[in-house]
């Protein structure tokens, strides 16, 4: 029996979500650079100019508490007390986290809730579209990703900049040279044909490009294989998208400028649970901002000294540290 | 240091304990601080009018990776792959907390580099009345010493450790002298005070007299930065043996020819001074029982005997001249049946007394150019101190037994004389190089209660001690206790992990044991951090090469020894 060990910590999953990932609704076209039945790994040209410097924007996002906001007697919605942070590191021979932000907020569905004054400092109400979980999730993460939009278009300061950022583009395609580096393959893009091309990878190596149409997004993605120890057809692979609306030479030429320039960066596994994926600035960066999160006990103490005070709606007197998102 | 401060060269970090005796800076962006720098920070208490001013130096800095978590992320680091934050922060062992409420600093405090008013408060340069220089500071500024704690207002004596060759501690200590000397610490007393030193390594104190050509203008500078004019010593005299076979009894120095003296005693000194005792001054005499013997025999002579003329003594008729026939006339007594009970001592066995024999017989060799009258008295054959500022008395060319003999018997003379004039001023400091010599740890021996009683009463009688050892755990633990200052130059690793280095720091320990020549670690009563202090290039020759003049005796710059100072750039400009 062949076989071989995923090298992320079990405690992320595993790069692929097994159990067969539900293929996507979405019509996809695998003919943007080369015919589907014309598809084999590519390497990048040698010749492929290296941008002159690369920005990593990622984010992170911490609960710090959850709670229940009495909006009538008797009833109350639940809400959630997060911290989120964004940054950019720059790598242009010095790696530099240039930029970092810091925000705290409530995030809930209920009309009443407002602005939370804390010695961890104020935590600023954000409106979830409904109460469920899931709901106040994905306001926090709707909140951090436009922390990362901001951060990534004041990181960039000479224009020809790559911008990597960690995670699908969403909302980010707008930013041009942008790259979304996606580690986790929830959704199959590709027919079964085509997913053998990705096993058939070697380190440094990419698929050709295919468009994903998702309106409102359309996206142009290809899998590319970084360095890393032998781990199933899918180790070490990641998933980068690019504006969809790029015109199929320019997307060529950018997917062939990113999938040389990233293998460097590709972690190893003993200094990452999520390597090589888990590129090091990324992982640096992240280090860097949950350390700017604060102490989770400090704030969760703080949030409980605020709640037993009794009084939303702020007016402390504390005041908001350097750094921590205005409103 | 109020007013116009210069920014501050960092911040008190809260990741390591702050404490009022110790805490850590995290340095600035483009800002540095090297050891031994001082630094000030301040923090306000309530209740209190002004800030308290925790001010102190710099014992460690260190420099590392912030967001690195394995040794190898350097690689990427130094890559641009990973971001890290380069921190240094300096660790800052507190001086001086003025007003006295100790408060550590808080963490996040601005820390200033003290300079002027504010390194002299830190360094408790303000407080003292009386500032003797000891050697600039990294930051080419001068530190000082106190004199209150060297000519014995609160307490005296010099003690200095360090390997030889290396740790330059005779230079030091006459580096010392010349501050004391010269720097009008000492005032109008300056000009009756007196150095007595024994020369007990070559010939390279016997130039005290003499410029060094050899010192340029940088260190030129240097002392003048510490406030002195450099020079040679203006007043000295030297003291040498006698040359061995020499008739005439002409000191034994191969590179000074003038204004040498040679000393010896005379057989009359030798009686009527009671100077037996100082030839049975080994360790080994120490484990004898024949100590009653000696002074049976010693009062036995001045009972016996009387002066005759040329300092001659003569006893039952017999006229002594040498030192072999006072040895030959002792043995005779003692051994004799009737007369040995009279000189020995009754009921004293006949091993003792054969036992004192062979000790006594073996002495002539060293002692018989030292104790004499067979030449023709003259009046200046001991060594005096009074006749010059500095008084080198050489002992090189001397077996150990008599380097023992003529240290012993000249502190003991230069007490007594203290003790009879009675009064602790004008001061009286004696250079004695190889303590470990003549006050061991272990053992008893007239000359160690000499300097017991030099280190224990000279404070109050005016005499100072500055003595060096290589290695002060072999040294008395009383006198090293009664030294005020200590000082510390290279060292010996395994030595300066010893218990009597406790006073220095452990960062200091370490640093003593890569320490360049003229380097010294001064440790003093009111500063409770020793003081890395650099003095400069000796202005006075240490060898017939240096001296200006002519050189008549050039054949004798063989028997110079190595220079202490070789691997001190001579030319160096200061930090």
């Amino acid at each position: 029996m062949r076989f071989s060990v995923d090298p992320w910590d079990p405690a992320y999953g595993a790069s692929l979500v097994e159990s067969e990932p539900a293929p996507t609704g979405a019509p996809v076209a695998a003919d943007v650079e080369v015919p589907p039945d014309a598809w084999a790994p590519r390497r990048p040209p040698p010749a492929t100019p290296l941008p002159p410097a690369i920005v990593f924007v990622d984010g992170v996002r911490r609960v710090d508490a959850r709670t229940w906001i009495e909006d009538a007697p008797g009833s109350a919605q639940p809400g959630i007390f997060a911290s989120y942070a964004a940054g950019a590191v720059r790598c242009d021979g010095t790696a530099t986290v240039t930029a970092a932000v810091v925000g705290r907020g409530l995030f809930s569905a209920s009309p009443a809730a407002a602005d939370v004054e804390t010695r961890a400092g104020r935590f600023r109400a954000h409106p979830a579209k409904d109460p469920s979980p899931e709901a106040l999730v994905y306001a926090l993460h709707d909140r951090m990703a436009a922390c990362e939009v901001r951060i990534a278009e004041e990181a960039r300061r000479r224009g020809d900049e790559l911008l990597v950022l960690d995670g699908p583009l969403r909302t980010r395609g707008h930013l041009p040279d942008a790259v979304g580096v996606v580690k986790t393959h929830h959704v199959r893009y590709l027919p079964a044909e085509l997913d053998r091309v990705v096993g058939a990878l070697g380190a440094g190596e990419r698929t050709p490009l295919f468009r994903v149409d998702a309106p409102p997004f359309s996206r142009c993605s290809w899998y590319l294989r970084l360095p890393g120890p032998d781990g199933g057809p899918w180790a070490g692979v990641v998933r980068c998208e690019i504006d969809g609306a790029l015109a199929p030479a320019r997307a060529s030429a950018l997917a062939d400028r990113v999938s040389l320039a990233l293998p460097r960066f590709a972690s190893e596994g003993h200094k990452d649970s999520r390597a090589p994926q888990n590129l090091y600035p990324i992982g640096g960066l992240e280090r860097d901002l949950r350390h700017r999160l604060g102490d989770a006990a400090l704030v969760y103490r703080a949030l409980r000294a605020a709640s037993r005070a009794g009084a939303p709606g702020g007016g402390g007197g504390v005041e908001a540290a350097a750094g921590i998102e205005p409103a | 240091m109020a007013g116009s401060q210069p920014p501050p060269v960092g911040r008190v970090i809260g990741t390591d304990d702050a404490t009022p005796l110790a805490f850590w800076v995290a340095l600035a962006e483009g800002q540095y601080l090297q050891l031994d720098d001082v630094v000030v920070c301040e923090r306000v208490v309530p209740g209190l009018d002004e800030p308290v001013r925790v001010s102190g130096v710099v014992a460690q800095v260190r420099a590392r990776h912030e967001g690195a978590r394995f040794d190898s992320d350097v690689f990427l680091v130094a890559d641009g792959v990973l971001p890290a934050a380069t921190v240094e922060a300096a660790e800052v062992v507190t001086t001086r907390v003025e007003p006295e409420v100790y408060v550590p600093p808080l963490p996040g405090s601005p820390a200033h580099r003290a300079a002027g008013a504010g390194r002299d408060q830190a360094l408790f340069f303000d407080r003292m009345d009386k500032k003797l220089p000891i050697g600039l500071g990294r930051d080419g500024q001068a530190l000082y010493a106190n004199l209150e704690f060297v000519d014995g207002t609160r307490g005296a004596h010099v003690n200095i450790s360090g390997i030889s060759g290396v740790a330059t501690k005779t230079t030091y200590a006459t580096f010392l002298l010349y501050a004391l000397f010269h720097s009008g610490v000492l005032a109008e007393e300056a000009a009756n005070t007196h150095a007595l030193i024994f020369n007990v390594k070559g010939e390279d104190l016997l130039f005290l007299d003499h410029e060094n050509t050899r010192l340029d203008d940088a260190q030129r500078d240097r002392y003048r930065r510490l406030g002195l004019v450099p020079g040679a010593f203006g007043s000295v005299a030297v003291f040498a043996p006698p040359r061995r076979g020499d008739p005439n009894a002409g000191p034994d120095v191969a590179t000074r020819t003038q204004g040498v003296h040679a000393f010896y005693w005379t057989l009359a000194d030798f009686v009527e001074g009671e100077l037996l005792p100082f030839v049975f001054a080994d360790a080994e005499d120490d484990r004898q029982q024949y100590t009653m013997v000696v002074h049976n025999v010693t009062a036995a002579l001045a009972r016996h005997g009387e002066r005759a003329g040329d300092g001659a003594w003569r006893v039952d008729g017999r006229t002594l001249r040498t030192y072999r026939e006072l040895v030959d006339l002792v043995v005779e007594k003692v051994t004799d049946d009737v007369e040995g009970p009279e000189w020995a001592g009754r009921a004293v066995g006949t091993g003792t007394v054969n036992a004192f024999v062979r000790r006594l017989l073996s002495s002539q060799r060293a002692l018989d150019r030292l104790v004499r009258a067979d030449v023709p008295e003259r009046a200046r054959h001991l060594i005096e101190t009074d006749g010059a500022q500095v008084t080198v008395v050489d002992l090189h060319n001397l077996p150990d037994r008599a380097k023992r003999f003529v240290v012993g018997v000249t502190l003991r003379r230069a007490f007594e004389r203290k003790e009879q004039t009675g009064t602790a001023r004008p001061l009286l400091f004696v250079v004695l190089d190889e303590l470990n010599k003549y006050a061991p740890r272990d053992g008893d021996s007239p000359i160690k209660e000499i300097l017991l009683d030099v280190a224990e009463r000279g404070r109050s009688l005016g005499i100072v001690l500055i003595g060096a050892q290589q290695t002060a755990s072999e040294v008395e633990r009383r006198i090293i206790a009664n030294s005020s200052i200590r000082v510390v130059g290279r060292l010996d690793p395994a030595e300066a992990a010893r218990p009597e280095y406790g006073f220095l720091p452990p960062t200091h320990q370490r640093r003593a044991t890569i320490a360049k020549p003229g380097t010294m670690f001064v440790m003093q009563p009111e500063i409770p951090v020793p003081l890395v202090a650099e003095f400069p290039f000796p202005a006075w020759a240490t060898r017939p090469s240096e001296r200006d003049g002519p050189d008549p005796a050039a054949t004798g710059a063989a028997a110079v020894p190595d220079d202490p100072f070789v691997g001190l750039p001579g030319s160096s400009s200061g930090p």
